[in-house]
């Protein structure tokens, strides 16, 4: 095609486009004008001045703009889910993804919108995936969701008690459960999360024989590891290690007498130190543990340091931070405040910034002294009982209405 | 835009029905795409419309015909591979790659086209159901189809095979068309190229390689096979660079690595007037070099290398170091020495590329078999002293430090430095004494090399020994500067006052001076002693020299440099004009074995001889007598009259100078004892023994039984004392 012919001329649904192959051009080869532009079908760009698509003028409108700009703007017109459509029909669903949000930054998120959900009782857990999707724990199933927070089937292992939830990677979400007394099962287990459908369970096997335990906490290592609180029937107490790779079990490390590993409510794993931290709390006996397994050294995972405390923390420490300091803010903010049926603050530590919740609200902290810089709250849905953030976004999950929220950086700013 | 051309037939429908898309929809709308297919498949595709296909192929996912579409396209693609592989089949001969080659090129376009019109499926449907994406699928039919089918799988290889057969026997084939198939190959995956080609042609080439080499070792000398084998080499790298998988690389070089090298080695190296010992007689670096290359390859390669090389050397070199002609000359012993090693040094690094390993070896092998013959610390000194007399007259300075740089490194291996000490000492005095150095700063170069060789203490006394002729020239001008007025005419003395120790011990044998030097020396005594307080002078007649002038019977003139020896005999004939052997001996009181090598070599050496014996004979008796040499004629005004030195020494000489070697390690030992037990404190017998041999090891060899001895010295001076309980252990007596 010469300089003449970088025009190029759609007839969309009966209203005429004209463009340049160049815009064109953008939307990569994997895509369906890449493919038509391709010299195996370009023979007919000589013939016919107009090509004829028999699709949505209006959302091709948006993607030719976003093809043009990089930028994506959808009138209110346009349902969301129509463009989206529209967009997996050429192949530019990436485009649009690219585009519809930007990098993530505690300062600069927006509330983007609400999804609710028709499961009963509290919500669990909230994980955000890395793509933009997230999955919802309630009661025995998980409710999984995509970038486009198109509902995807739900995830349950024999519809029993979900205690943790976790993504490995974009297709794959791992999910703790507990036993069910007298029918044994339970444990952890993977799950496609496009599908919903039962992959891998991990088992644990004490002296040879596969044994039936309640999977409480997990955490995952940057090495491929996955770790899981265990509760077994008899020896089966402590810390489960599996391979995220073979999904077989790498070790166990049982916990010593007096040490409560296997009740674990909050496990961590510390990538820079190559330590998992593992907490425990016991609600009516006012005290709670914080262990740290220490796997620097190839021996059975040391027990190497002990905090015991009164129970008025849930949260064993946030993503990637050292504990103490942590918790100094959170007892500055909790001053007082406490309602009597708690949703326990939770933390996160994202790029630099310390996300923590409080009733109904996420506080952000930012620099090196942690001050406080941004606040997050919806009036809607009662106090957050658990957050993520991942892919870009954070998700906050209430606690009374069976709601949660996302929020979202705006793409960068028109230049 | 074709499920509304429905016949036109009156029906009245159910009020409330499922949804069905019509159930002939999706044959329809397969039709059209598998009509597309076949036209793609026959190049026939410019009537279609790219729109129309894609929008078909979406409408078939999103009416959830996904299943079916897959399914038919998978029995379309595959009855076109069927078709395409009969058509392979019937290539003939030289064709069938070119045919198979082309039609890979069409297969892949179309699936690239199929994939384009189905690319909505390939996006959606077939990753939520674990489905082989398009592209790999077609990959995959053609692997099944056409490179796994019976008839084409064994006609393919042994197509491949035989081309690289030919390549390999000469003939040019066309490379771009073996990089093509070989390419379909690694793109069907590592496995197919793998287990369908390059297994194969690694078991073939093994096979073609065991019998070349075969060949060629019956036929070729190891040179030629070397060079040989290196091509093959080259060959196949390049064969991998210009055709085949880049990890096939190490697999083939292995291959005939382990054929025309590994299993040929010893044989190589060992070969009857090519092996490597011809190699290195005749410094054939470039074949060397060759072998080395092509041994270090392959395990154990240059170990095999390495002890041929050392074998040889340490046999040559015993040979050298134990040939009696060669100990004739010490002077020409060393020179071999530094001969061999400058050889292998160069064949270390124009063949062996400066290998350690081999640089190692070739230090040992000379640490061997110089140390073999006990005389080579002797025969180095004297070299030395053979190169800093004259030798290097006229030299460079630059290459003087060569020379002594590569002496130092002869000086490394020697294991009784102590004895190279000694000798050295002796040769070193000489030269000061009869001014015979060439250079004062070759001497102290070599110094300063022996001091960071072996320490201070090494050459503490040879430094003291230039200190000790600087400091005699100052007290000469310091003794003519005050006397010098009052001696007028008479003869001048030259003193060098060297210190106890220093210096060669020597037996002082005073002997009678003549008069006029007796009362100069007198006169000089006086002023040393004068100025330095507390001294012992002691002469030692026996290592001076003299300038005397002498007039002959014609009444010719000449100058004679002589020794003291030879002064005090000449002096008596001043007043006499013959004299018994037995008269000179009492007149200068000279140890007679110095006598008669005196009188020897004024009286028996031809042109030299400014006297005269009675009666003539090589050899001095007790009752010759002598009478000055009227006839004596020179064409040189100054005559130099050697005495008849040995430059080896003699057989009671070495014995002698041996045991005083023995004699200084003794104290030498006994302190490294009293040292190591000074920081030990308890020690058993065989440490003790490690630890002495490894302190003394810069200076010599100890020898245990010695080492033994000394211990039992110690224990009996109660230096040391043996355990109570356990009798080989030793305790340090504080």
């Amino acid at each position: 095609m010469g300089i003449q012919n970088d025009r190029v001329r759609f007839n969309v649904g009966g209203k005429i486009f004209e463009t340049t192959a160049t815009t064109l051009a953008v939307a990569g080869r994997n895509s369906f004008f890449g493919a038509m532009f391709d010299e195996n079908w370009n023979f007919q760009t000589e013939n016919s001045h107009e090509f004829f698509i028999d699709r949505n003028p209006n959302c091709f409108s948006i993607l030719i703009d976003l093809l043009r700009t990089g930028e994506l703007f959808i009138p209110s017109n346009i349902p969301e889910k129509l463009l989206y459509r529209e967009a997996q029909f050429y192949g530019l669903l990436d485009h649009v993804r690219a585009a519809k949000w930007g990098p993530f930054d505690g300062n600069q998120v927006r509330f983007s919108q609400a999804v609710m959900g028709q499961a009963p009782g509290d919500g669990t857990a909230i994980r955000a995936g890395p793509d933009g999707g997230c999955c919802v724990a309630h009661g025995s199933i998980v409710h999984v969701y995509d970038w486009m927070l198109q509902e995807l089937p739900p995830i349950n292992l024999d519809y029993q008690r979900v205690n943790d939830i976790g993504w490995i990677d974009a297709e794959t979400v791992v999910a703790a459960t507990s036993e069910r007394l007298g029918r044994g099962r339970g444990g952890a287990a993977l799950f496609g999360a496009a599908t919903g459908e039962l992959t891998h369970r991990f088992q644990v096997t004490h002296e040879d024989q596969v044994k039936s335990y309640t999977a409480g906490a997990l955490s995952f290592s940057t090495d491929y590891k996955i770790f899981s609180s265990c509760k077994g029937r008899s020896n089966e107490y402590g810390i489960g290690v599996w391979d995220q790779i073979t999904g077989q079990q790498i070790d166990f490390y049982y916990e010593p007498i007096g040490w409560s590993l296997g009740d674990a409510d909050r496990l961590q794993w510390l990538d820079n130190t190559n330590c998992l931290l593992v907490a425990t709390l016991f609600p009516r006996k006012d005290n709670c543990y914080i262990s740290l397994l220490d796997f620097r050294e190839k021996e059975h995972g040391l027990v190497m340091v002990r905090y015991r405390g009164s129970n008025h923390r849930r949260e064993a420490g946030p993503r990637r931070d050292r504990y103490g300091r942590e918790q100094f803010h959170l007892s500055r903010l909790m001053k007082g405040k406490m309602p009597d049926e708690p949703c326990y603050p939770k933390l996160a530590l994202y790029d630099g910034q310390l996300f923590s919740s409080m009733n109904d609200s996420i506080s952000v902290f930012s620099g090196p002294d942690w001050v406080l810089t941004s606040r997050l709250r919806r009036s809607y849905g009662g106090s957050i009982c658990d957050f993520s953030i991942g892919g870009d976004r954070l998700f906050a999950l209430h606690s009374e209405e069976n709601v949660f929220d996302i929020w979202e950086a705006p793409p960068p700013p028109v230049t | 835009m074709n499920n509304n051309q429905k016949k036109r037939n009156f029906q009245i429908e159910a009020f409330k029905h499922k949804v069905v898309v019509d159930s002939k929809y999706a044959d329809k709308t397969w039709k059209i795409l598998e009509h597309a297919i076949h036209e793609i498949y026959n190049h026939n595709a410019s009537g279609l419309s790219f729109e129309e296909l894609y929008r078909n192929a979406y409408n078939m996912v999103l009416h959830k015909f996904g299943e079916k579409l897959y399914s038919r396209l998978v029995s379309t693609m595959t009855f076109h591979l069927k078709e395409t592989s009969k058509v392979i089949e019937a290539a003939q001969g030289g064709l069938f790659l070119e045919e198979l080659n082309r039609k890979w090129a069409d297969h892949n376009k179309a699936v690239q086209m199929i994939r384009d019109i189905l690319m909505y499926m390939d996006r959606t449907f077939i990753p939520s159901t674990h489905k082989t994406p398009v592209h790999e699928l077609g990959l995959n039919l053609w692997r099944d189809n056409i490179i796994r089918s019976s008839t084409i799988q064994t006609r393919l290889l042994n197509t491949l095979l035989e081309l690289i057969l030919r390549e390999r026997t000469g003939e040019v084939i066309n490379r771009g068309l073996m990089r093509n198939i070989i390419k379909m190959l690694m793109d069907l995956g590592p496995s197919v190229y793998q287990e369908d080609f390059e297994k194969p042609f690694l078991e073939v080439s093994a096979n073609f390689y065991r019998v070349e080499s075969q060949k060629f070792i019956e036929g070729c000398d190891c040179g030629d096979y070397l060079k040989k084998a290196e091509r093959r080499l080259n060959e196949e790298i390049e064969r991998v660079s210009h055709y085949l998988d880049a990890k096939s690389e190490a697999k083939i070089t292995n291959v005939v690595e382990q054929e025309m090298i590994a299993n040929h080695m010893l044989r190589l190296v060992h070969m009857e007037n090519s092996g490597m010992v011809n190699m290195l007689f005749d410094d054939k670096y470039e074949d060397l070099g060759r072998m080395y290359s092509l041994f270090r390859r392959v395990s154990n390669g240059l170990s095999t290398v390495r002890d041929v090389m050392t074998s040889h050397i340490r046999e040559t070199g015993k040979q050298l170091v134990t040939d009696p002609e060669k100990l004739k000359d010490p002077v020409e012993f060393v020179q071999c020495l530094l001969d061999e090693k400058d050889k292998y040094d160069k064949n270390i690094s124009l063949a062996f590329s400066n290998d350690k390993t081999f640089q190692n070896a070739l230090n040992s092998s000379f640490e061997f078999f110089i140390n073999l013959n006990p005389r080579s610390p002797e025969f180095i000194s004297l070299f030395v002293d053979d190169k800093l007399r004259k030798g290097l007259k006229g030299v460079s300075e630059e290459d003087i430090e060569i020379v002594l740089d590569k002496v130092m490194m002869l000086f490394r291996y020697l294991q009784e430095k102590d004895i190279f000490e000694k000798y050295y000492k002796q040769h070193l005095a000489k030269r000061l004494l009869l001014g015979k150095t060439v250079s004062d700063d070759a001497e102290r170069s070599l110094i300063v090399k022996l001091k960071t060789e072996c320490g201070y203490q090494f050459t503490s006394k040879l430094e003291g020994m230039f200190t000790d002729m600087k400091t005699s020239q100052d007290t000469m001008q310091g003794f003519y500067a005050t006397h010098g007025a009052e001696l007028g005419d008479g003869p001048t003395l030259v003193v060098q006052v060297l210190t106890t120790g220093s210096w060669p011990t020597q037996p002082s044998v005073t002997c009678n001076l003549p008069s006029e030097m007796s009362v100069l020396c007198e006169k000089f005594r006086s002023y040393y002693l004068g100025t330095h307080t507390g001294r012992r002078l002691s002469w030692q007649t026996n290592m001076g020299t003299a300038d005397l002038k002498a007039t002959f019977g014609k009444g010719q003139k000449h100058e004679l440099n002589v020794s003291t020896y030879q002064i005090c005999v000449l002096m008596l004939f001043n007043n006499a004009d013959c004299l018994s052997y037995k008269e000179i001996e009492q007149a200068t009181e000279i140890p007679s074995t110095d006598l008669k090598r005196c009188l020897q070599s004024l009286a028996c050496v031809k042109g030299k001889n400014v006297l005269r014996k009675e009666p003539m004979s090589k050899d001095i008796a007790e009752d010759d007598s002598f009478l000055v040499n009227d006839k004596f004629t020179s064409k040189f005004y100054k005559v130099k009259i050697g005495t008849v030195v040995a430059q080896k020494e003699s057989e009671p000489e070495k014995q002698e100078t041996r045991q005083r070697v023995e004699e200084d390690r003794k104290p030498q030992i006994e302190a490294a004892i009293v040292r190591i037990m000074k920081s030990r404190k308890v020690l058993d017998h065989n440490n003790i023994i490690a630890e002495v041999t490894k302190q003394l090891q810069s200076r010599f060899l100890a020898n245990p039984i010695e080492i033994k001895k000394r211990i039992e010295s110690l224990i009996e001076r109660e230096f040391l004392e043996r355990d109570n309980s356990d009798r080989r252990l030793y305790r340090y007596l504080a």
